[in-house]
């Protein structure tokens, strides 16, 4: 284990922790509320976004920020202002997000697929620095904490947010926190999955855990530690067959998945109490 | 102030979104405290819409809805603290990560309020109507391995668990087991008259309306063709409904 004693190994090992955990957390809600397409929408979001900044020279984390903070205020309040549905507007943001990535790499001053370039596609243990660290770790604790403070509504919203509307709950308002929450989970795990596959850590972890629990409480306690774990694991996997460290986080990640498919208690056993 | 009704609907339409036909149709009723009052109605006849629109879940395109005075278009937030709401045919997916006491505490969010947690009054409360209605050995079941009456019963005391000074009840027994379709139908009504709960029940099964109640809303096409007793509701209801006058009795 000599490499963990590199300080670039280190953050790595950090962001892989910090990152997986977050999006196992943020990622129950992504399920549980429905939210696959706007998730979806918004991993690319920061990943044009993280494409501008490369192009301009600009930092890339910025840039992703101001792109998926703009692609959360545009899925969720001006969206329903317009009176759009969901579908819609995830249907049009995500190619033109997608389109607007590409078109900001092509222009990229760089020539050829750069190791900038290439991180904002795939991911990069070297490119976590220690401010990214710092930011994680800060979005970690505020992220826990208004959790743990509207708890009550986002749970009765992530069973159904009709019920929750006619109990007098504003649905509203926490739908977007959370839509704005992924926004900036996504942004700042970027570096570590790169924009083309950071929406597995979102989905993969929660969909784990919920194979195994009947319980809310239990899938938000485990579904970050199965994100923390996976990443982990990707990591090393990374590292020991030298392949790009998002693609192997996704793939132990989606691995984690079928086993919990296969394992699942849930799915044994269906029968109903009378 | 003194409300003289505590629902009031005047003139009221809700279109659903991008439908052009509404589906609730220049609807005027008034409720006073402590009514029972039945909505039956043939299926699209506008019923479900109509609870939705009084708590304010659907805001109608045309008209007021007053509920303890205040326009739910407005105040729908406080006002829905208020009413207890079952929908109709609620299910829920066998894998459901919810307990049945997950459920029934849920009702009494609203009324905790933002930044605040529920405390041990809010659980003796969830538990005292799961009691009633006997569902209190399944507080920690799995929501989606109860059986659909189990479920509807969950339903039930959700609505019940916030103390509600209305209940909107849509369908509310139509998936319970026998012993229970005589028997929970009788606890609303108690409730109704002990507390003094308004109560609207939305059915299509006119025969099975409780004695304590005095009036009946037939509704057909989004409008209210007939405000009556239950014993003219019975004989409305055996004449085809295109025969009933168009406008409602307010």
């Amino acid at each position: 284990m000599i490499w963990l004693e590199l300080a670039i190994m280190q953050r790595a090992l950090l962001g892989c922790v910090l990152a997986g955990f977050l999006s196992g957390l943020v990622g129950v809600f992504v399920v549980r509320m429905k939210l696959s397409a706007i998730g979806y929408s918004m991993s690319h979001g920061a990943f044009a976004g993280a494409a501008l900044g490369v192009a301009v020279s600009a930092n890339p984390l910025v840039t992703a920020l101001l792109f998926s903070s703009a692609t959360a205020l545009f899925i969720g309040p001006v969206a329903d202002k317009a009176r759009l549905h969901a579908d819609t507007v995830t249907s049009i943001v995500f190619p033109l997000n997608m389109a607007l990535a590409f078109v900001f790499l092509t222009l990229s001053p760089q020539i050829g697929l750069t190791s900038e370039v290439a991180s904002v596609l795939w991911g990069s243990v070297i490119s976590m620095s220690n401010s990214d660290v710092v930011y994680l770790t800060t979005l970690c604790a505020v992220t826990l904490v208004l959790i743990h403070f509207f708890w009550k509504e986002l749970f009765a919203i992530m069973f159904n947010r009709k019920l929750a509307e006619a109990d007098g709950i504003d649905t509203k308002p926490f739908v977007y926190f959370i839509i704005f929450v992924i926004g900036v989970v996504v942004t700042f795990s970027l570096k570590l999955v790169g924009g083309l596959l950071i929406f597995a850590l979102l989905f993969n972890p929660a969909s784990s855990a919920l194979q195994f629990f009947h319980d809310m409480k239990k899938i938000v306690l485990v579904s970050p530690i199965i994100g923390a774990t996976t990443c982990v694991a990707g990591l090393m996997l990374s590292l020991f067959l030298d392949l790009p460290i998002g693609s192997c986080i996704v793939l132990v990640s989606t691995f984690t998945f079928a086993f919990a498919v296969l394992l699942s208690p849930k799915r044994k056993r269906e029968e109903v109490i009378s | 102030m003194h409300i003289e009704s505590i629902i009031r609907l005047e003139n009221v339409s809700t279109t659903y979104e991008g439908e052009r036909r509404p589906a609730v149709k220049k609807v005027n009723l008034n409720l006073s405290e402590n009514e029972l009052l039945y909505v039956v109605g043939p299926n699209a006849a506008g019923k479900t819409t109509l609870l939705e629109t009084i708590n304010g879940l659907l805001p109608p395109s045309k008209g007021h809805v007053l509920v303890f005075g205040l326009d739910v278009r407005r105040r729908g937030k406080e006002v829905r603290r208020e009413i207890g709401y079952v929908p109709q045919d609620f299910m829920v997916d066998p894998g459901e990560p919810y307990t049945a006491l997950d459920i029934v505490m849920m009702g009494r969010y609203g009324k905790i309020g933002v930044l605040h947690r529920p405390d041990k009054k809010d659980f003796e409360k969830a538990m005292e109507v799961m009691k009633l209605l006997g569902i209190d050995e399944l507080d920690d079941r799995p929501i989606g391995k109860l059986s659909g009456g189990q479920q509807q019963k969950v339903m039930i005391a959700r609505a019940l668990s916030k103390d509600p000074k209305i209940l909107l009840l849509d369908e509310p027994f139509s998936n319970l087991d026998p012993d229970s379709r005589e028997r929970i139908p009788e606890l609303m009504a108690q409730i109704h008259e002990e507390k003094g709960v308004t109560t609207i029940i939305v059915t299509h099964d006119v025969s099975r309306i409780l004695k304590q109640c005095r009036r009946v809303v037939v509704m057909n096409d989004g409008r209210i063709v007939a405000d009556e007793s239950p014993e003219e509701a019975l004989t409305t209801f055996e004449r085809p409904l295109a025969t009933h006058p168009t406008e409602a009795i307010p």
